[in-house]
């Protein structure tokens, strides 16, 4: 037998789909925040048990274990990455400090600041300059490099970022400072700007590779430790890791580029709904994931989910390296519900796995939106939940939203029902936000919605957006750890270049995409991935003198082999045109009076898998379902006995008219009144409105 | 165009009528929905906009209107601009019936005789009707343009004694009617502007209030004109109570401060202003009697719509970030703005200059005045520059460049009770984006040399403000080059006992023999080579540097914000061991010998 396990880290939930033939089979248990490897070991213990193994034999028949992990992010979350150090251009030295201007309240005056990777103390200059066209305008002071070194070295630093002005244009300068720097320091871990980031300008650039820096090393001894474990439970293969861009690597390859992981969580989700979506007929997707702690909104248009950059945040740092779309709410299973100044309010705050909401009965006293389903009956304490880990108690809840209606002037289940509509108006609203920022009408989509609790909301924000089909997989709840398995090996990156569209250097931009080719062959070739097997995807960066991001036009594709065909003399004028086309969709107008500039090439290198099979259809015969029981629930209109349904009981074919409610072993799915919910051939669900 | 007309626009105005009734979840649901649709419009436009200062900075705004010109909603952007938007409909609403509004209308205007702030900001805006016909609110986006049309590119005159100076000023003029563009009128003012990007961005402005308007019309169907109406009142009188309830937490008194400008464009010393602030129960009152009245002064002229607006920058400032932005702010405040003075003109006064100074003297003035009260968010949301400099000039083919100078930068940064200043500017400013190097560069021949922090350069305190930062550039082509320097006299105060920042300086031609220092205003053509250093002054500190914590002064000097001698003249912090070999060690008993002498020595100063 040959098992492939997808792995999902989660702020409350650890998510495993196993794949296996043809069959998914899915699990989850609680996060260890403590140490996030032991809730992995734990899933998979029990995974080698549902398959009556022990671990280490269930271990040594897995293909391939493929791991999202949110490590990096943990590690700027706790701020205990790696002691780090930044040289940088004499003149230059406080970018990091002045963040362009930026601040996240601006509100808020008492907004406490960021904790900073690179105090100014090992924030440290050389002089030296290069322009903008890659001359040297001073040469590289290298006594200085030295120096800076020593002052670095007295620090204890372990791990140096090196980011110098234009070092995108000419690497030169960086080079040598890097050189310098193993021979001064040769135990620190070294991260360079034109590498981990190579474009402009210098604050996106540097604090990325700050970044990098900082997690870097955090982000290579976890795996190391996890891969320890594994091998040393029988696992044989390479662990593969889920990068931010949407594709998965080997540890090798994120050992040399640890920022890629970074904001990955929610990617392997995304690149489940795109292959779902396509599979079932819908390539325009607006994909809502809503677990424990967080609702996460993205969008696949043509069947795909780009991965692209822009003014990225993360943990109040700036992250440049291409990465999936993917929109944060706060508010999930775990967010409190709370008045303040007047208002009731749900979420941010989450009462995360540990205590979780009251309901978990694991000492938690703050009502949370789990709770709130609880009181709608939504959810019950009848039934097991996430999977029989534990069942929901009732202690405690309806006394907690007694106290808030206490405030609000009514009882407990208007204030629950209170809570329930306010989540759902934030979600609302940050659709549209999301959708609004691409320019998008939300009615045009359809929803897919996963998560341990987006089926029991997706059908509200579908009415209100105007969606009139919801999917919701099977594999919902542990969509994310599936999606790890769909997720292609991928190498994503670009070189800079700055040439005016009609005159562009074609050799140099031939040279640098075999560089970028020759990087990822070698990285595919170390992961037993054939060259011919290995899809080249040649990317054009372009923009408008000025602009602060370049779009990304994909120029030729080539399977197999590199091949350098398209770069003619047509060339200039297919990337304007190309360009042209985009930007008219993204940003609604072209310069009339001016041309873009190339600014760089990217390479995206991916390599087939396999891939679970996702069916689609409706040719088995309509059957009508029979509810199990009845249960006083609340779906908006009111209290009223709902039928319930067991999801373990429908097959192909099943209808169900809402208002209803369908139990799952992980999740739980609401048809609401108005809706219909068919089941397709591959048991997957479709709700119509 | 009179005084008469500001007191009208600016009267307090009633709630809405409405027979429904709301519940508070349901009002604030309706509350998200129409700020979300806020947030649209702006994103549209941001989308859209062609010129780097709405799309790539973020100078823009989007707020709603209601139909008794009540703001509310102020959703996303720049506070700057939230504040003045109603003023400039009100104007529009007053105009109803004789400028014929109707559904599919678009409005525009920028006058600051007729509510506006600055001319460079548009506010674009759009009459929502229901289907009844009624009114029910005005989506509006305003955005600083890069040009207006005037004397000077930028729509910046040192100076000028007019408004006509400055650029075309347009009370309410009426750009789409009944969905329809009125071409000509929208020619015209294409026209007064010298940037090809402007129509794009126009018309990014119009199709961003006509896809809200759209929006706004699904909600109205959808809850009802009352509903809607009922859940604005809501909105408002909730944000005004809780602005009440945190005035009601400050100990009544009268707060006084007095804030000066150096001088004005034309040289005149020390321009006052003079903020009272009342608190009387929840009843805060603030008053500007007092403030310069001279009508001769040059360039410091700030709006009646501006003054209000900036006061309320620095009152939200000192509240809880979370109270929602409308209109119930203003109703919670009594303004008096003596008629004639710098903070409310006469009828046809240069503003664009005054947008800077004396606005940001007015917000300083307000923040000092409370900031005993509320030390907790002291922080004066300012930019005390004077202008950045600006340098112009031409590309071979002919075309005109301008780098106007808003980089990546450390200023005015002030601490607050608790917390050092931090980051580049204060909150309020946060949300642009400064330019960069490589960005600049590549556009422009300039060559950027430093844009560093310099040690010891910004107010000292328990809590300091972050030091300001020495830009140095070089200009590679010859171009021209204008100045204008504020706050060298009369840096950022400290608050509450801290130190001043420091003064701000610039200098042209610097390394050479004929390097000169802008004392007041500079306009001049540079050769190429030239080099020019703005030193900026940084944030201003709070409470007594000498009860600043020895360890942070310690960390300060490792991380050279302040040097060794700094450590012990403005803190009376004696430290020990070298920068070199990073054993740097409080010596606490000299540290404390130090401050006992420092404190006498002030006491004995008190009293003589």
């Amino acid at each position: 037998m040959n098992y492939r396990v997808g792995i999902d880290i989660g702020g409350t939930f650890t998510d495993f789909a196993l794949l296996k033939d043809d069959r998914i089979i899915l699990h989850k248990n609680l996060s260890t925040p403590e140490d996030r490897s032991i809730g992995v070991m734990k899933g998979l213990h029990t995974l080698a048990e549902k398959e009556s193994m022990t671990l280490s034999d269930f271990l040594s028949e897995c293909d391939a274990i493929v791991h999202g992990t949110t490590i990096a992010d943990n590690t700027l979350i706790e701020m205990n990455g790696a002691m780090t150090g930044l040289i940088t251009t004499q003149g230059f030295r406080d970018e990091m400090e002045y963040r362009r201007g930026y601040k996240e309240d601006i509100w808020d005056a008492a907004l406490p600041p960021f904790k900073q990777i690179t105090p100014r103390r090992r924030r440290l200059t050389v002089p030296e300059r290069i322009l903008f066209d890659g001359s040297v305008y001073l040469p590289l002071d290298e006594d200085a490099v030295r120096h800076v070194c020593l002052k670095l070295k007295k620090q204890n630093v372990e791990s140096v970022a090196i980011s110098l002005i234009f070092s995108f244009v000419n690497p030169a300068h960086e080079k040598r400072v890097a050189e310098i720097v193993r021979e001064e320091m040769p135990d620190v871990h070294i991260s360079m700007s034109h590498q981990v980031l190579p474009r402009g300008p210098e604050y996106d650039r540097t604090s990325t590779t700050v970044v990098n820096a900082y997690v870097g090393p955090r982000v290579t001894s976890y795996l190391d430790n996890l891969v320890d474990r594994l091998r040393n439970n029988g696992y044989k293969n390479q662990l593969m890791v889920m990068q931010a861009s949407g594709g998965v690597m080997t540890k090798e390859y994120i050992d040399g580029s640890p920022i890629r992981v970074l904001a990955s969580g929610p990617a392997g989700g995304v690149i489940g709904s795109a292959h779902t979506g396509l599979a079932k007929g819908y390539s325009n997707l607006l994909c809502v994931d809503m677990g424990g702690t967080s609702y996460d909104m993205s969008i696949v248009l043509d069947g795909s989910a780009p991965a692209t950059v822009g003014w990225n945040i993360h943990h109040r740092y700036l992250v440049g390296v291409p990465m999936i779309q993917v929109e944060t709410l706060g508010a999930g299973g775990g967010s409190i519900c709370q008045i303040k100044g007047g208002e009731l309010q749900v979420g941010p705050r989450s009462a995360g796995s540990e205590p979780g909401p009251i309901c978990y009965g694991r000492g938690g006293t703050e009502p949370t939106v789990t709770d709130a389903l609880l009181m709608l009956g939504i959810l019950s304490t009848e039934t097991e939940f996430a999977g029989g880990s534990f069942s929901l108690t009732k202690a405690g809840v309806e006394a907690a939203f007694q106290q808030l209606g206490d405030q609000m002037g009514y009882g407990a289940e208007e204030a629950a029902f209170d809570c329930w509509r306010v989540v759902n108006a934030n979600m609302i609203q940050a659709i549209r936000r999301v959708t609004a920022g691409k320019g998008i009408d939300p009615k045009e989509m359809v929803m897919l919605a996963y998560g341990g609790n987006g089926p029991a909301f997706a059908g509200v924000h579908a009415d209100a957006l105007g969606i009139e089909t919801v999917l919701i997989p099977k594999a919902s709840p542990t969509f994310s750890a599936l999606g790890t398995l769909l997720s292609k090996p991928t190498i994503d990156e670009e070189r800079s270049c700055i040439f005016p569209v009609y005159s562009p250097n074609l050799d140099k931009m031939k040279s640098l995409w075999q560089e970028l080719a020759h990087r990822s062959e070698q990285y595919f070739y170390n992961a037993n991935i054939q060259k011919g097997k290995i899809r080249f995807n040649y990317l054009l960066n372009m923009r408008y003198s000025g602009q602060n991001f370049s779009i990304s036009l994909a120029m030729h594709t080539s399977h197999g082999s590199q091949d350098y065909g398209f770069l003619d003399d047509k060339f200039g004028e297919k990337a304007l045109h190309l360009f042209n086309q985009r930007h008219m969709a993204e940003f609604d107008h072209i310069r009339e009076t001016e041309l873009p500039e190339i600014t760089g090439v990217r390479l995206v290198s991916s390599a087939d898998n396999i891939t679970p099979p996702i069916g689609a259809g409706f040719s088995a015969p309509p059957i009508k379902a029979s509810p199990f029981k009845t249960r006083r629930v609340n779906l908006g209109e009111g209290y009223a006995d709902t039928p319930i349904f067991s999801g373990t009981e429908l097959r192909p074919g099943h209808e169900i008219k809402g208002p209803a409610i369908i139990e799952e072993t992980f999740t739980t799915i609401v048809v609401y009144p108005g809706w219909k919910l068919y089941v397709d051939d591959y048991g997957d669900y479709e709700m119509k409105k | 165009m009179t005084f008469e007309l500001n007191r009208k626009l600016a009267a307090k105005r009633p709630p809405l009528p409405t027979r429904a009734d709301i519940d508070p979840v349901t009002a604030s649901i309706i509350r998200g929905a129409l700020e979300t649709v806020c947030f649209e419009a702006c994103t549209h436009l941001g989308r859209a906009a062609s010129s780097p200062i709405i799309n790539q900075s973020n100078e823009r705004n989007s707020s709603i209107i209601d139909s008794n010109g009540r703001l509310v909603v102020g959703s996303v952007g720049t506070p700057h601009l939230t504040f003045v938007t109603q003023l400039t409909v009100r104007y529009g609403l007053m105009h109803f019936k004789d400028y014929d509004w109707g559904p599919g209308d678009v409005f525009l205007g920028n006058d600051p005789d007729h509510g506006g702030g600055h001319l460079p900001d548009y506010n674009v805006y759009a009459p929502v009707f229901d289907d009844n016909g009624e009114l029910v609110l005005v989506q509006a986006l305003q955005a600083h343009q890069g040009d207006t049309g005037g004397k000077d590119p930028g729509g910046f005159t040192l100076e000028a004694t007019d408004i006509f100076t400055e650029g075309l000023a347009i009370p309410c003029l009426k750009l789409v009617h009944r969905g329809e563009k009125r071409r000509d009128v929208i020619h015209l003012i294409e026209r007064n502007n010298r940037f090809s990007t402007f129509s794009g961005d126009l018309a990014a402005m119009i199709g961003g209030v006509q896809m809200a308007a759209r929006e706004h019309q699904v909600l109205i169907r959808k809850y009802g004109t009352d509903k809607i109406r009922a859940a604005l009142n809501h909105s408002v009188e909730n944000t005004e109570r809780r602005f009440r309830e945190e005035i009601a937490k400050w100990p009544d008194g009268n707060y006084k401060a007095s804030v000066f400008i150096d001088a004005d464009t034309r040289g005149t010393p020390d321009v006052k202003v003079q903020v009272t602030c009342k608190v009387d129960g929840d009843q805060l009152t603030v008053d500007l009697t007092g403030t310069d009245d001279r009508q001769n002064l040059v360039g410091v002229w700030n709006t009646f719509g501006n003054t209000r607006g900036y006061i309320m920058i620095q009152l939200c400032a000192m509240i809880d970030p979370t109270i929602p932005k409308n209109e119930g702010l203003f109703n919670a405040v009594e303004f008096i703005i003596p008629e004639g003075c710098i903070a409310h003109p006469p009828p046809n006064k240069p503003a664009a200059l005054g947008s800077f100074h004396p606005a940001c003297e007015i917000t300083e003035a307000v923040c000092i005045a409370l900031s005993e009260i509320v030390p907790e968010r002291a922080q004066p949301q300012v930019y005390k520059i004077g202008m950045p400099n600006a340098v112009i000039g031409f590309y071979d083919n002919g075309m005109m460049w301008m780098d106007q100078g808003v980089d990546s930068r450390s200023m005015d940064a002030s601490a607050v009770k608790g917390i050092d200043g931090w980051g580049s500017c204060p909150s309020s400013l946060g949300g642009l984006l400064l330019s960069m190097a490589e960005d600049a560069e590549m556009r422009f021949p300039v060559l950027n040399i430093s844009r560093e922090m310099t040690t010891d350069y910004g107010g000292a305190g328990q809590w300091r403000g972050a030091p300001g930062s020495l830009n140095v550039k070089k200009v590679l082509k010859p171009v021209s080059a204008m100045a204008w320097m504020v706050s060298a006299k009369h840096p950022l105060r400290g608050m509450c006992g801290g130190d001043d920042a420091c003064p701000y300086s610039n200098h042209f031609l610097v390394g050479t023999k004929d390097e000169y220092k802008i004392e007041l205003v500079e306009s001049t053509q540079l050769p190429a080579g030239s080099v020019i250093a703005y030193q900026h002054g940084g944030g201003a500190g709070f409470g007594p540097a000498i009860n600043r914590d020895p360890e942070a002064v310690k960390e300060d000097v490792l991380d050279e914000y302040v040097s060794i001698e700094a450590a012990r003249d403005r803190y009376g912090v004696v430290l020990t061991g070298s920068l070199d070999t990073y054993d740097i060690k409080v010596d606490i008993e000299a540290t404390q010998a130090l401050r006992n002498k420092m404190k006498s020595e002030r006491i004995e100063g008190a009293i003589q």
